[in-house]
């Protein structure tokens, strides 16, 4: 392939990566320097760290963000795992997907009607005699809605972990003497952390920002940095402090990445 | 000597600091079957490269039929590869695969169909036209990926190590149909492999190669009766390798005795290496001996005893022998002075030849006198 | 054990599906609450197809869709091919990294960033924002699924086509295409999905005046139960699974095509 042929297929890719990556990162990172003046300040960074208000809200989407990793991970490990050692598991895997496919507001739309004063999960609580309660707009129905729409992003790298083990390391685990819990404890679990790290990238991040469920489960209880980016851009118009706590979701986003990408590879030893 | 179909005049190939090949000079003559030997990484396949038009060469001259070709591309050559992992194309049948550079030419689908028919007829899978790739096995794939690239009716057909991926029988077996394609075919082949025994069978002339350099080139017998030095004795067949030293011309002094010997042109008591074919050895009673050596073990090879011994210095010997030994026994062992090669340190193939022509020139004259 | 794992199992499957059984159930119940099954009804169907505004919103969600995912898919082939033809490592892992920042961006970030973007631009916020910005987040997805075919792709592939003769263009659609067409096609269906997924990103760059089905679906649902978004959700699901099983079938027609062929071997 000549050169000049090479540039020819890069340009429209290029343009791409230059106006819609690169531009609208640095765009965000310049706006959050300017207040709703259009001056050039750095009054948004101290608001942001001085008013306790925008702190706590970052800590509580965060503490939020990682209750709904660690319970999509208590409940997908054990679901991967048992799913991996059936017969017909890529049907059973198919079914796991097919979730995903159905557009998240119809999701979080039913849970208005499961979680609502006649709904399923009352009429449930009722039939075992633990009464009728708020259900809906609670902190609980935000973290019970949001770890239902992540489970499939956290079942299916685990899956993809436990199908990459290769099955002569169990049996030479069982052959050395093992029991089924050590085998697991040493072998099976240390090696299919990497999907659990995948699926934690794939979890924690995005519920960071999942600001339609606290809209529409969550009754504006939660804020998390998404809905407060939301609020700032699409309510308040005030751009500049929006960009902001913009900026603080990417770093917590470039955090998590680092956290949870393989640095032992070759850095071992 | 006919016109040379290829020349390598000065090709030096670097990436980064790494020398690739440094300043190889080769010619191929039309009609003939050259081979490049040598193991892996020292610069073969490279050459190939470079001859076939993937490779850009930092310096030197690469000319075809005396014409400068460095810049021309490869689809542009009249030079055609078998590659080693065959590189069919899987989206294509047996026949489209063979017919796909001659589609490309635009010819006439009549004759198209004509040539692709032949091909395939030479490569003896006639009847596979209509099969899809991956519905071959590894020598059918072999011998259609060699129908490609004759299809193309090139001057010169290069082959990127073609057999290394089949098992050692259907080796043996292409190993003679190669050859046979191409006195056929009347064009040069270049043919590239780290395997001595494919290069010994199969060639009219090789190129031994090791770390981005020529280093003997010349017929099989040549090189294997007379290898420049150490890397080459060793890499092509076996060889019980000592350090001795000249003592004279025709003499030589290896492990506490003086022998006769054919090589001259050495400078008296200049350090050198004796190479001794472990086949040229004859095991014989201690008192015809010329050395003596304690049988170690020995492995029955079928047509020969490989035996392994050790002498009073403490060298290992590898000797070739129809009668089994005994385990533990002392031996002599006796050769022909004509056996005894003897290996300059640090020569160069020019100044081989050089001297070599000297000597044997006086050798004539040594039986004349 | 085995029975507890089972019965584990079971129970997430159940969660899993309850709240999407428990929608459609509804769509086809009587009364306009999620609760207590009034009797069957086709009423809510009956609403959605005779809802003019609700049927435009169709349309352009999927104009939006199928044109950006063509789109994406065109220039993430492109951006696949010149990724993998850097030879550079260094050149390739920044492309890549690059790449990769819309896919692991949250979509408030990007849907932010994309509507400062377009008022930079002074681009009108409506149909051609939101195209712009579904064909955007598209292409990395495109790009991950075409990489992995052309890496499958031997570069002798490539040499032997030069060396019969192909020029670039030759090598191109003669050679590389095909090989890699399953890429290419997974590749905008993939796009195809993420854009009838998106929500965020277009509620925040579609402005007034242009919606598509996640925003409508968010305002109504904002405003309470509404059957209709039911009886909507019906006709989704069935789109989806068309989808799924469209793909699915046409994987296994290929593959099968693939087994045939090599069943001619002696």
């Amino acid at each position: 392939m000549t050169k000049r042929n090479f540039w020819g297929y890069f340009v429209p890719y290029g343009l791409w990566l230059g106006l819609f990556v690169i531009a609208p990162v640095a765009l965000i990172v310049y706006q959050s320097f300017f207040n709703l003046d259009h001056q050039l300040t750095l009054t948004n960074y101290a608001d942001y760290f001085r008013s306790g208000v925008y702190l706590k809200m970052t800590l509580n989407s965060v503490w939020y963000a990682f209750l709904i990793t660690l319970f999509t991970g208590l409940i997908s490990y054990p679901t991967a795992y048992v799913l991996h050692q059936l017969k017909h598991r890529q049907l059973w895997l198919l079914l796991v997907i097919l979730p995903t496919w159905i557009n998240i507001l119809l999701k979080a739309y039913a849970f208005i009607g499961i979680f609502s004063q006649d709904g399923l999960a009352n009429t449930f609580l009722r039939f075992i005699g633990l009464g009728p309660h708020q259900l809906l707009f609670t902190n609980a129905s935000f973290i019970f809605v949001a770890t239902y729409i992540q489970i499939p992003f956290m079942i299916l790298p685990i899956y993809n972990a436990l199908d990459d083990l290769n099955p002569a390391f169990i049996n030479a685990s069982q052959d050395l003497g093992a029991t089924h819990w050590q085998t697991f404890r040493h072998v099976i679990f240390p090696l299919t952390l990497p999907g659990v790290k995948a699926g934690i990238q794939a979890v924690f991040i995005p519920s960071l920002s999942l600001f339609m469920l606290t809209r529409l489960i969550g009754g504006n209880k939660v804020i998390t940095l998404g809905t407060a980016i939301e609020e700032h851009f699409l309510t308040t118009m005030n751009w500049g402090m929006g960009s902001t706590i913009g900026v603080v979701l990417i770093v917590a986003m470039i955090i998590v990445m680092q956290l949870t990408n393989d640095h032992t590879k070759g850095a071992a030893k | 000597m006919s016109q040379p179909i290829i020349e390598l005049r000065h090709v030096t190939q670097k990436y980064g600091a790494q020398t690739i090949l440094n300043n190889i000079n080769l010619t191929l003559e039309s009609g003939k079957f050259y081979t490049l030997l040598g193991p892996s990484g020292c610069g073969k396949t490279t050459i190939l490269r470079t001859i076939g038009g993937f490779n850009q060469v930092t310096s030197g001259d690469v000319l075809f039929a005396g014409q400068r070709i460095n810049e021309l591309p490869a689809n542009r050559r009249n030079v055609n590869t078998v590659f080693q992992d065959y590189a069919l194309f899987p989206n294509m049948t047996v026949a489209e695969n063979v017919a796909f550079g001659l589609t490309l030419k635009k010819l006439p689908a009549d004759e198209i169909a004509d040539r692709v028919a032949k091909a395939l007829k030479l490569v003896q899978l006639s009847d596979f036209g209509a099969r899809d790739i991956t519905a071959l096995s590894g020598g059918q794939q072999q011998r259609i990926a060699i129908a490609r690239a004759i299809v193309m009716q090139p001057k010169v057909l290069l082959l990127d190590e073609p057999l290394s991926a089949l098992d050692a029988k259907l080796r043996r077996a292409m190993q003679y149909e190669l050859r046979e394609l191409q006195q056929r075919l009347g064009i040069t082949f270049l043919f590239v492999t780290h395997d001595q025994e494919e290069a010994l069978a199969m060639s009219d002339e090789i190129f031994v190669m090791n770390h981005g350099e020529v280093l003997q080139s010349g017929s099989p017998v040549d090189i294997y009766d007379e290898p420049i030095n150490h890397f080459v004795a060793d890499f092509i067949g076996e060889s019980n390798i000592l350090p001795g030293k000249m003592v004279a011309d025709y003499r030589v002094s290896f492990d506490g005795h003086e022998f006769d010997c054919v090589d001259a042109g050495i400078p008296d008591h200049e350090p050198i290496e004796i190479v001794l074919r472990p086949e040229d050895i004859t095991l014989t009673d201690l008192a015809h001996a010329k050395l003596r050596v304690t049988i170690d073990t020995q492995l029955f090879r079928g047509d020969y005893y490989e035996i392994s011994a050790t002498d009073d210095r403490g060298h290992d010997w590898l000797i070739h022998s129809v009668r089994p030994a005994q385990d533990g026994a002392r031996v002599g062992l006796t050769f022909l002075a004509d056996d005894l090669h003897v290996m300059r340190l640090h020569e160069k193939e020019a100044e081989f030849d050089a001297r070599l022509e000297t000597y044997e020139g006086t050798e004539t004259n040594h039986d004349q006198a | 054990m085995k029975k507890l794992s089972r019965l584990y199992l079971v129970l997430v499957f159940i969660i899993l599906y309850v709240p999407i059984i428990y929608l459609i159930v509804y769509s086809f119940s009587q009364g306009d609450t999620m609760t207590n099954y009034h009797g069957f009804t086709w009423q809510h169907y009956r609403d959605l197809f005779a809802d003019p505004r609700m049927l435009a919103i169709v349309a352009d969600t999927l104009l939006v869709a199928l044109l950006s995912a063509l789109m994406a898919t065109a220039i993430g082939t492109l951006g696949a091919l010149s990724i993998q033809r850097t030879s550079k490592r260094v050149t390739r892992d920044v492309l890549l990294n690059l790449n990769n920042i819309l896919m692991v961006s949250p979509d408030v970030i990007i849907g932010a960033s994309f509507l400062i973007f377009f008022t930079t631009l002074k681009i009108p916020l409506g149909f051609g924002s939101v195209l712009l910005s579904h064909i955007a987040f598209e292409i990395p997805i495109v790009v991950l699924m075409v990489l992995p075919r052309l890496r499958e792709m031997s570069p002798s592939l490539l040499s032997a086509a030069e060396d019969l003769g192909a020029t670039t263009h030759q090598l191109l659609t003669k050679i590389i295409l095909p090989f890699i067409t399953p890429g290419i096609l997974a590749g905008f269906f993939m796009a195809l999905t993420y854009s009838l997924d998106d929500f965020a990103v277009t509620f925040f760059v579609t402005g007034n005046g242009f919606s598509t089905l996640s925003v409508e679906i968010y305002s109504r649902a904002r405003q309470g139960i509404n059957l209709e978004i039911n009886a909507l959700s019906g006709v989704m699901l069935l789109f989806s699974l068309l989808l799924v099983g469209g793909y699915y079938l046409l994987q296994q027609s290929s593959r099968k095509r693939r087994a045939r062929k090599r069943e001619v071997t002696p």
